[in-house]
């Protein structure tokens, strides 16, 4: 059983203010509580498979010059730099 | 003017010279003007189609080469980035972001004269089944008003099915395309993942997502798939589909061919309305030369759960680059701390965004991922080895798109797991990245059934053969607006 405390901290950590409980821990504690299924699903000896794709089929990893000045779209930016909050 | 006319039929009058583009663009738009305010499909509307219109009408009369779309009308869900308009994702994250580059499939359709006459609703960053999770506002269902048009991609439904447009584009992550053609009575596809770049489409869940036609026939769904398809440098996911004309043979029909009802599909909890109406399409495709029988898919009980756990672990992922700092909207950077400053910016996402964003970061977390997303991909791998199997057996596969009918607004929009299980049907081809469709069948105290059916990985020209022979056997009345 998933408690409200650690749908709280995970929330936290994603940056995500829970202001309204019965929205986002009450709603996601049944969203969670639903993939409890997953447990009878009798797949613990199943392999997990990828889709690999092999490096010869990528592009050429070349440079494609764009026609804008992409950092001119930002909010905030100064020079060639990003700007951001300064971290605590 | 006749905006009811189907994409292959608008190609021809306009051809044959006996419509033009512009007329029929001026028309598209005065009907949008005249419906829209009730049906909220249209974010954004092209205040420019008409003068695109002239110049594709002056190419026609000067005898220069013009694309296949002829200024056809096409509706864009507005995850696709078009050059120098907004894409806003239906998310106030976005309400102010300009595309700086064309999508893959809008640089196609450019490339064959289509006209964009704007971007459609759809929930906010395509997660949810009804729009109600749009940041502006749900789109209605032009069958009834008061119901859901489906979603993720119901302005696109709502408009192809409304006549505001001739045709569309969709995205389908778990039935995102296929539900809303279902609701609104329109033909949705799913294409093979890896069939349609998606070079341009905002992410959502990468590995399973894919951008698929939303039409009013079949035929216009072979059209335009014909159009958007193929191996893109830009998507090392797409595959070469070797330049496959998908309506050729589309009138093949299906005797001889062997169908698989999907039993998990039909269960109980389907509504007896689209249980009969699965029924009758089983007869009547029977009466074509097909061979029916059940078939089971043992994964597909989990696979709701699965398909919400590897997708709300994308989408954490993904959303993770909502920061403020490259996407988001203007406010001052002074007085904050870089992780409050995060945090007040992604305030800006609506509810179904924000559960999602936990969930995502919960699911996959140290502790968590072994009972939670590791299975999910488990769940994902045994239920594509039981597809396979069946596609052994069997040509297709099918189901109806929904259990349920379509459903009032409001009605679920506070119970997450209720509107879970509408997706039972759909997330099956999406987590195999198997290519389905859903083809309007029946319509039930004024509310549309879809049928959906699958075929194996490329083998769209079966999908569409089937769904083309099905489409012929019924006669449906028209949208009530």
């Amino acid at each position: 059983m998933v408690t409200e405390e650690e749908i709280e901290k995970v929330a936290k950590l994603m940056k995500i203010e829970v202001d309204d409980h019965k929205e986002y821990v009450d709603k996601v504690h049944a969203m969670i509580d639903y993939f409890d299924i997953l447990d009878s699903a009798g797949v613990e000896d199943e392999e997990i498979t990828m889709q690999e794709i092999p490096i010869t089929d990528l592009r050429e990893d070349e440079y494609i010059p764009f026609e804008e000045k992409l950092i001119e779209k930002l909010n905030h930016y100064k020079g060639t730099y990003v700007r951001a909050p300064k971290m605590s | 003017m006749n905006l009811k006319i189907s994409a292959l039929d608008y190609v021809q009058e306009v051809q044959n010279g006996n419509i033009s583009a512009e007329d029929f663009i001026a028309s598209t738009l005065e009907r949008i003007r005249s419906v829209d305010e009730k049906l909220h499909a249209f974010l954004n509307v092209n205040e420019d189609a008409l003068n695109q219109a002239r110049e594709i009408d002056k190419k026609i009369k000067s005898g220069q080469k013009v694309g296949a779309c002829f200024g056809m009308p096409i509706s864009i869900k507005d995850n696709m980035c078009i050059k120098n308009s907004k894409t806003t994702c239906a998310s106030k994250m976005l309400e102010n972001f300009v595309a700086p580059y064309d999508a893959t499939v809008i640089s196609k359709l450019k490339a064959k004269d289509a006209i964009f006459i704007g971007k459609v609703n759809m929930d906010e960053f395509a997660m949810g089944l009804t729009t109600e999770f749009s940041a502006y506002g749900p789109s209605k269902n032009p069958w009834n008003l008061d119901y859901t048009p489906g979603g993720s991609s119901g302005g696109s439904a709502v408009s192809v099915s409304a006549f505001e447009c001739v045709a569309s584009l969709g995205s389908d992550t778990g039935g995102s395309v296929r539900n809303p053609a279902s609701f609104c009575s329109v033909v949705g596809l799913k294409p093979t993942y890896g069939l349609i770049s998606r070079f341009g489409l905002i992410s959502y869940a990468n590995s399973i997502e894919q951008i698929g036609p939303v039409t009013r026939t079949v035929k216009d769904n072979a059209f335009l798939l014909n159009m958007i398809a193929g191996l893109d440098s830009n998507d090392n996911t797409t595959v070469d589909n070797k330049n496959e004309d998908y309506l050729s043979g589309i009138d093949s029909g299906i005797e001889g061919k062997k169908i698989g009802i999907i039993k998990e599909m039909i269960a109980d909890g389907t509504d007896p309305a689209v249980l009969s109406a699965t029924k009758e399409a089983i007869s009547k495709l029977e009466n074509l030369g097909a061979t029916c029988e059940e078939v089971s898919l043992d994964m597909v009980k989990y696979s709701v759960a699965a398909y919400y756990t590897i997708t709300a672990t994308e989408a954490g992922s993904n959303l993770a680059r909502y920061d403020n700092l490259r996407y988001g909207y203007d406010f001052s950077l002074e007085g904050y701390e870089f992780n409050s400053y995060i945090q007040k910016a992604r305030k800006n996402f609506g509810p179904e965004v924000t559960r999602r964003m936990i969930i995502g970061g919960f699911v996959p977390s140290a502790g968590h991922a072994g009972k939670y997303f590791l299975k999910a991909l488990k769940v994902k791998n045994k239920l594509t080895k039981e597809i396979n199997e069946a596609f052994k057996k069997y040509d297709l596969l099918l189901s109806p798109t929904v259990p349920v009918l379509p459903f009032k607004l409001g009605e679920k929009i506070d119970d997450p797991v209720a509107l879970f299980l509408v997706d039972i049907n759909t997330v099956t081809a999406n987590l195999t990245g198997k290519p389905a469709i859903s083809v309007p069948f029946a319509i039930s105290n004024g509310l549309p059934i879809g049928i959906q059916f699958l075929a194996d990985s490329m083998n769209e020209n079966m999908l569409l053969q089937a769904a083309y022979a099905l489409e012929k056997t019924v006669k449906l009345p028209e949208v009530p607006i």
